[in-house]
């Protein structure tokens, strides 16, 4: 979704620094999302509020309520993938493989 | 979310989310393989709050041969991923975390699919026919109140299905590609292969 967006947005995404959490993916505030992405994923409430803050500073409250937002979806739809063995159609696996080793993924367990 | 559902009753279901909530949030989680409830469900509900990545269909398989039912599996998933988002957003916004509701009394309902099948896009039953759809728009089905409580939550908080569809849909802050990339930088690091 981010590489089909991003093409069409006309702001190619760099799907290696999705992986690596590293740059901005070549996206505006790029590195703030992923920095705050992150600090919710994990369990440091000091290292959130300070990603909070960095986006809250170089965007809006809104933008960070909506990335917020964005973030709790996702924390309900990796568990709905995991929690009922969700996988991709067989003509699609080719492609999301591919995907999947460039992101430093695993094979499903 | 803490009425009775098709199962189980509304204090089942808050225990399930309590245990959920707990398990989320929780300083010094259990590791994956240890089941710290003794209770088919709430270690279901802990295990998919926590370590939803580690799930494995051989798990599955296990807890259903200890007894719990493949739509008692599906209920314990819709309710594990409707408390813990306004948990996260709760969080990550800096406001107070909700807290839940009492919980309605009541039997079980019993509201499931007319006819369940066995999917092979996902490892729990789906309503039939199965894999005419993608495994996530599937996976809740077997359960038609959770699954309406899950797009429910996803539009509000992503997106429509027909929004989804437009690479350029926004709401006015964060562009279609931002969205994907918080939503890719959270999916990698919940190491979700899907």
């Amino acid at each position: 979704m981010l590489s089909w967006s991003s093409h069409q947005d006309g702001t190619p995404a760099d799907v290696d620094a999705l992986a690596s959490g590293d740059g901005d993916a070549g996206l505006p505030h790029g590195a703030l999302l992923m920095a705050f992405a992150e600090a919710i994923a994990q369990w440091d409430e000091a290292a959130l509020a300070s990603a909070r803050d960095a986006l809250v500073g170089a965007t809006s409250e809104a933008f960070m309520i909506d990335a917020a937002a964005v973030a709790a979806n996702f924390e309900m739809m990796t568990r709905v993938a995991d929690g009922t063995g969700a996988q991709h159609a067989p003509e699609a696996m080719a492609d999301r493989t591919a995907l999947a080793a460039r992101l430093g993924m695993v094979e499903r367990p | 979310m803490v009425a009775p559902g098709a199962r189980f009753t509304g204090e089942q279901r808050r225990r399930i989310a309590e245990v959920a909530v707990e398990a989320y949030l929780a300083a010094e989680p259990s590791p994956p393989w240890v089941r710290p409830y003794g209770d088919p469900a709430l270690d279901v509900a802990y295990r998919l709050a926590r370590h939803a990545g580690t799930i494995t269909i051989d798990w599955y398989e296990q807890i259903v041969t200890e007894g719990l039912h493949p739509v008692e599996w599906v209920e314990i998933v819709g309710v594990v991923v409707a408390v813990l988002p306004p948990v996260a957003f709760a969080r990550a916004v800096g406001n107070p975390l909700p807290v839940l509701p009492a919980a309605v009394e009541g039997a079980p309902h019993g509201r499931e699919a007319d006819e369940l099948a066995p999917a092979r896009l996902n490892f729990v039953p789906v309503a039939a026919p199965a894999d005419r759809m993608p495994s996530v728009v599937q996976a809740l089905s077997a359960v038609p109140d959770e699954w309406d409580n899950l797009w429910r939550l996803a539009e509000v908080q992503y997106m429509s299905d027909r929004q989804m569809d437009d690479p350029l849909w926004n709401r006015g802050t964060l562009s279609r590609p931002q969205m994907e990339l918080v939503a890719g930088r959270l999916s990698l690091i919940r190491e979700c292969f899907f």
